[in-house]
């Protein structure tokens, strides 16, 4: 107690006192969070890097080790062809997003009027709800008993459509896992840019959609690349739209990791795609970095 | 003034030409956006075991969750789970967000760099890392690894939350009370923290919601009895298509869009402007 007191004396009599105890406090803030990130999640990401690198041993049991088999493994047309199937579904998932979050966006920034925070939160409420429970609405929907199938069958235009186990179900359930991370963005981005600059366009264009993509589109590129990024990462790691609206034939390299893990014991195959999905996403965040640095430039 | 004269421009190019289509478009886009939610809903109050014909109003199924031992036990397990990883990651987050707002040093911008991988990190590849760490120190699988790994996840997102309100903050107000002889630590607990409150709140109730709500961490890191509920129903989900999961599944709707929402308001509430919409929305 006193030795606080003096300290506190000290302090307000020299200045230069002052920063040593500061920074030692700020120090001590520091280190347990700085611990806890280092211990449970760098050393655990990697643990994953070095045991894929490792085998199984005779007694079914991962050990560490340093060959390449497990990455020669994943060159098997088997894997190669879900690696690819993943990349598409995300690919497919951004771009859908992007066309359809842009005008809702569009929409709400520039003639939501007064109603533009209602809005909003109008549009992020249903994303409130969990991920799995939203995934799993969709496959009650699109079953083949489900309430869509169930009104096709009672207009009598069809026995009924068989979408679950079909590309476009789990696509379309990504799209609605993570399209609000498309929209808020790039509404965000519309709320900055200065509307004076679309009547200066309509003056110079001929026609509004001219307008919108000599304009508009170029001042909200830096939103459009945020939504990207938050749509794509998800999407490209995602094992329960899969799991839930498609089937083996629609598994996405998650559900090969979950497989791994869960069903063939097989943690060093595991991990190497884990290690897989993660150098993906890093060539992605490359490119994003890239793109992001030049859209800086330009504005 | 000048938003003034932007949204008066606005409000009139919205009178005299609104794109009928785009408005349709996203009211049709709004729509869709609740189909699935609202049908979950009603047939939890289906009479019927059907997810395609409603039969009539009734509450059998919310009665059947109610009565269910094991699922409500899960629930408890996932109320535990949020209330312990809320509390442990707002400390750390905000102990992480003080030092880095405050300290320029090399540990601490690495650390700060660190902090913000996980949140673009897929959950699977947190989710495998997590469960190698747990099996490589031979720790048997439980509630207590789901809580480890949530904490981890949630750090970062505290801090980010908390950085933003510390950053709109001067320190002034802190060297004030430096100067009237608060040591460091009496200024940060007197001064710094009181105005971080409604931040630290309303990342509070989200980070409960997220790991609440949380299915992959929690599936790769839990044990066998009792499993949190978000994994408890997806098991359920692939042996069995029944309204008592959408009864389960509208409960836990009703939790995280009540705790988000309160996430939302307090700081208004509160007379701060910065929620954690902002985050999400990235104003």
């Amino acid at each position: 107690m006193s030795l606080q007191v003096e300290d506190a004396v000290v302090d307000l009599t020299t200045e230069k006192r002052r920063s040593p105890t500061r920074t030692r406090l700020w120090g001590a803030l520091l280190a347990p969070p700085a611990i806890w990130m280092v211990v449970f999640f760098i050393s655990s990401i990697a643990i994953v890097v070095l045991l894929s690198f490792g085998h199984v041993n005779d007694v079914g049991k991962a050990v560490f080790g340093f060959s390449l088999d497990n990455y020669k493994a994943l060159a098997d047309p088997v894997y190669l062809k879900v690696l690819l199937r993943s990349a598409m579904f995300a690919i497919a998932t951004t771009v859908i997003s992007l066309v359809l979050g842009y005008p809702v966006a569009y929409t709400i920034a520039l003639h939501g009027g007064k109603y533009k925070n209602a809005l909003v939160a109008f549009l992020v409420i249903p994303f409130f709800a969990s991920y799995l429970i939203r995934m799993y609405a969709w496959s009650t929907l699109l079953a083949d008993e489900g309430v869509v199938n169930q009104l096709i069958r009672d207009t009598g235009l069809s026995d009924g459509i068989r979408f679950l186990n079909t590309p476009g179900a789990v696509v379309a359930g990504l799209v609605y896992g993570s399209i609000v991370f498309m929209v808020l963005p790039i509404y965000a981005s519309l709320e900055r840019m200065d509307t004076a600059l679309i009547e200066a366009g309509k003056d110079l264009y001929h026609s509004p959609l001219q307008t919108f993509f000599a304009v508009t589109v170029p001042a909200t590129r830096a939103g459009m690349l945020g939504g990207v990024l938050l749509v794509f990462l998800p999407a490209l790691g995602d094992f329960v739209a899969a799991q839930l609206l498609g089937g083996p034939s629609t598994y996405m390299i998650g559900n090969l990791i979950q497989q791994q893990f869960f069903e063939g014991h097989n943690q060093p195959l595991g991990s190497a795609l884990t290690v897989v999905l993660m150098l993906a996403l890093l060539v992605f965040m490359v490119f994003y970095l890239r793109a992001t640095q030049r859209a800086n430039r330009e504005t | 003034m000048a938003t003034d004269s932007i949204t008066q421009t606005r409000r009139g190019r919205s009178v005299e030409g609104k794109p009928k289509f785009a408005v349709a478009f996203t009211a049709f886009f709004m729509f869709i956006l609740y189909v699935p939610i609202v049908v979950v809903v009603l047939f939890s109050f289906n009479s019927k075991k059907s997810l395609s014909v409603f039969g009539g109003f009734s509450t059998r199924w919310y009665q059947q969750f109610f009565h269910d031992e094991a699922l409500l036990s899960s629930l408890r397990a996932s109320l535990l789970i949020a209330f312990v990883a809320m509390l442990a990651s707002i400390v750390l987050g905000t102990m992480l967000a003080l030092a880095l707002e405050r300290v320029s040093s090399r540990p601490a911008r690495i650390t700060g760099t660190v902090a913000l991988i996980p949140l673009v990190t897929p959950e699977i590849v947190t989710g495998v890392a997590a469960l190698l760490f747990f099996a490589g120190l031979g720790m048997k699988l439980s509630l207590f690894t789901v809580i480890l790994a949530e904490i981890t996840f949630s750090i970062s997102y505290v801090a980010v939350i908390v950085r933003g309100r510390l950053s709109s903050m001067s320190d002034d107000v802190e060297e004030a009370a430096r100067d009237l002889g608060c040591t460091p630590f009496q200024a940060l607990r007197l001064v710094t923290i009181p105005t971080i409150l409604p931040a630290l709140i309303a990342a509070g109730l989200l980070i409960f919601a997220l790991v609440f709500d949380d299915f992959v961490l929690a599936f790769f890191t839990t044990g066998v009895d009792p499993q949190p509920l978000s994994v408890r129903i997806y098991s359920e989900i692939r042996m069995t298509i029944s309204p008592a999961i959408n009864a389960v599944g509208t409960c836990m709707l009703l939790v995280s869009v009540l705790l988000i929402s309160l996430s939302l308001i307090v700081p208004r509430l509160l007379g701060r402007k910065d929620s954690s919409l902002d985050l999400i929305s990235g104003g």
